[in-house]
């Protein structure tokens, strides 16, 4: 599914990505831990393209594609799927506009027909429902107004709309209470097939609970600095990252 | 003097001009040449005037747009000559059209044509006066409703100079639509000005599509003089070029009068357009609102002024002025400027200008879920321009214009 090999990236002559090597295989769940500011959400927004983050050595591909030589909506067109960490608000645009057109040009690059109003609308209903959304949420602006916890959900239900084969899920539990939690989780595992792989950044070892990864991954300074299965997020949870040492303590600062 | 003034007075000269238009060269020679200290030229220099290489053998002709599904009664002119014979023309009752030659000088001065274009701010206006050697007179007379469209196009061929002068008169009660739409893009000149008289109680729905690109240079204008409760409706379009300038005036000459106007201007990398608008209210009672919004692209320039003078005497006049842009680029550049002078005490005056960037997290977050850059473009940043599409009464015209400008829009680049 995704083989990314030294990836190295930097932000404003920041580099931030050291080395980083990771391969998921479909059907995969991947967790991702590790310190703030060790570039966990730097990763997301180097493999969906954002601009301004410079790729500087290293290579990236999603099903056997050069994922690098993409421009960001055809990365996202390739199954590639970023659930924020801070979903981006869009007064002025609605819910269910954004959910149709991006819907819609999934469909298009697959050669589908695009769906008509009334059949997008039906889809957009039971995610809506799925993720446990009031459905005013469809007519509201883009995460406008939204709480914390309900753009998290709102990331959740444009992953099911969409049905991408890598999701990047990054920090979607943080800020959720426990029933939401629950329902991100559900969404989450509702998702699951052997042929969709995730990447599941986060904090805590809590979520891992409900969506069980095949490997834990602890993101450190740039790298992936230790591997191992799902014991090592428990292990996380006990010790912390003062194991690393100096430099990664930097920068957790 | 500039060398190009002094052979624009040279050629006036020698065509024997009388009445107004002698009296308008007489006011032309007193005119200094625009400069970057002159205030009405101050952001918009007038070089690509004097640079440009015309030639007297036309080579290329221009096409004319169509829009799809209007049926307007098309008068057409490639590079200033009338392409059909007035006289020909089947025009419904009420109608006149005729060519600029058949005003007499008395009736020149009677109508006052020529003297409305202030030479103050609107040197080009002066140039258009004495050197217009074709135009068109229109008269709806009173009470008639012409329902169908009048389509003056104005097309600029490589190489070619060309000056149209129009004079509209709306007889009380009457009812008119007037597009005034312009096109070319090889390297030229064209200046057009028109004046509108508006009737009392009559209805003007005016639209001016000043779409010269690249380096095709016009400088033009419209004047619009409303009497007791006329009523105006104009909606502006331009593209930039090189230079494309245009002065609209919106006079309040009678009570109760309504004017709205409406302007949009899509500027691509490397045009300059400027509108400069000035809007006067001399009597009481008096309503405007004026929008300008604008997408200003990479090294393009779009410079608005918009002045509202209200007079002494203008009690419970009400004004409203708003220009809106969004820039593409921080290589672009926007110069707005509004301008109030208000003399009456009992008056509601609004104005404001707005200059609004790209926001790079809302794009990226739309392509980020496989939206193209156009359309997410379009979602993201049309929907102020689309506002005032939704208000342009011809459902033709919006229609075409929204195709237009969206097309546009999606291939300016963002950096
Ligand atoms: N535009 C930028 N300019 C400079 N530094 C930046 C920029 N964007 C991110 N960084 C830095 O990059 C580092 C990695 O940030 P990133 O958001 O990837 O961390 P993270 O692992 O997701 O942390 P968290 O757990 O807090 O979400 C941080 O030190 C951050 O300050
Ligand atoms: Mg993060």
């Amino acid at each position: 599914m995704l083989k990314i090999h030294n990836l190295h990236a930097k932000v404003e002559d920041k580099t931030i990505l050291k080395g980083l090597s990771l391969e998921i295989k479909p059907g995969e769940v991947h967790a991702i831990m590790g310190p703030n500011g060790a570039g966990k959400s730097t990763l997301g927004y180097v493999l969906s393209g954002r601009d301004g983050y410079e790729v500087i050595d290293g290579q990236v591909e999603l099903k056997g594609k050069d994922l690098l030589e993409l421009e960001t909506e055809e990365r996202a067109r390739e199954g590639l799927f970023l659930a924020f960490q801070y979903p981006v608000e869009i007064p002025g645009v609605s819910n269910m506009e954004f959910m149709k057109e991006s819907v819609n040009a999934m469909r298009e690059a697959r050669g589908e027909e695009p769906l008509s109003a009334a059949e997008f609308l039906k889809k957009a209903k039971e995610a809506c429902k799925q993720v446990h959304l009031p459905l005013d949420f469809l007519k509201r602006g883009v995460n406008e107004g939204f709480s914390g916890g309900e753009k998290k959900r709102n990331e959740i239900m444009q992953m099911i709309l969409l049905e991408p084969s890598l999701c990047i899920l990054d920090e979607s539990d943080s800020g959720l209470d426990i029933d939401a939690l629950q329902v991100v989780a559900d969404g989450v595992n509702s998702q699951r097939s052997p042929e969709r792989s995730f990447i599941v950044v986060t904090h805590y070892q809590r979520l891992l609970d409900y969506i069980k990864p095949d490997f834990v991954h602890i993101l450190a300074d740039g790298k992936i600095v230790k591997s191992g299965d799902a014991s090592l997020a428990l292990e996380v949870e006990k010790e912390g990252y003062a194991w690393l040492g100096g430099k990664a303590q930097e920068a957790d600062a | 003097m500039s060398q190009w003034l002094e052979q624009v007075v040279e050629r006036a000269e020698q065509a024997n001009l009388t009445g107004p238009r002698l009296q308008a060269l007489t006011a032309l020679k007193q005119q200094r040449w625009p400069t970057r200290k002159t205030e009405a030229w101050r952001y918009t220099s007038v070089t690509p005037i004097e640079q440009l290489s015309l030639s007297s053998v036309q080579t290329i002709r221009a096409n004319a747009t169509d829009i799809d599904g209007l049926d307007s009664l098309d008068l057409v002119f490639i590079d200033g000559v009338l392409q059909q014979s007035l006289a020909a023309l089947t025009l419904p009752a009420g109608l006149t059209i005729q060519p600029l030659s058949a005003l007499s000088d008395e009736e020149q001065t009677a109508a006052s044509l020529f003297g409305q274009i202030k030479p103050a701010h609107h040197i080009f206006g002066l140039v258009n006066d004495v050197l217009a050697e074709q135009g068109l007179i229109i008269d709806v007379a009173p009470g008639a409703d012409i329902t169908q469209p009048i389509r003056i196009i104005n097309l600029s061929s490589q190489g070619q100079e060309s000056h149209v002068r129009m004079v509209v008169r709306l007889g009380e009660q009457s009812r008119l639509c007037v597009i005034e739409q312009g096109e070319g893009q090889d390297p030229s000149l064209h200046t057009a000005f028109a004046e509108y008289q508006i009737g009392p109680h009559a209805h003007l729905e005016h639209y001016r599509l000043a779409l010269h690109t690249a380096k095709a240079v016009q400088v033009g204008g419209n004047h619009f003089r409303l009497l007791e409760n006329a009523e105006l409706n104009s909606t502006l379009v331009a593209f930039g070029s090189d230079l494309s300038r245009l002065d609209v005036d919106i006079e309040h000459a009678g009570e109760h009068a309504h004017a709205k106007f409406n302007a949009i201007y899509l500027l691509g990398s490397g045009e300059t357009f400027d509108l400069h608008s000035c809007i006067e209210h001399a009597v009481p009672n008096g309503t405007t609102e004026e929008n300008a919004r604008g997408i200003v692209g990479d090294r393009a320039k779009a410079v608005f002024n918009g002045r509202i003078h209200i007079h002494r005497h203008a009690q419970k006049t009400l004004a409203e002025l708003n220009n809106r842009n969004l820039l593409l680029s921080r290589r672009g550049q926007i110069n707005t400027k509004p301008e109030l002078e208000i003399y009456a005490d009992d008056v509601k005056c609004a104005h404001g200008a707005t200059i609004a960037e790209i926001e790079e997290k809302a794009l990226y977050y739309l392509l980020s879920r496989g939206i193209s850059r156009s359309q997410a473009l379009i979602m993201l940043n049309f929907g102020f321009i689309q506002e005032l599409i939704n208000q342009i009464p011809n459902g033709a015209i919006a229609t075409w214009l929204q195709e237009k400008l969206k097309d546009k829009f999606s291939q300016m680049e963002v950096k």
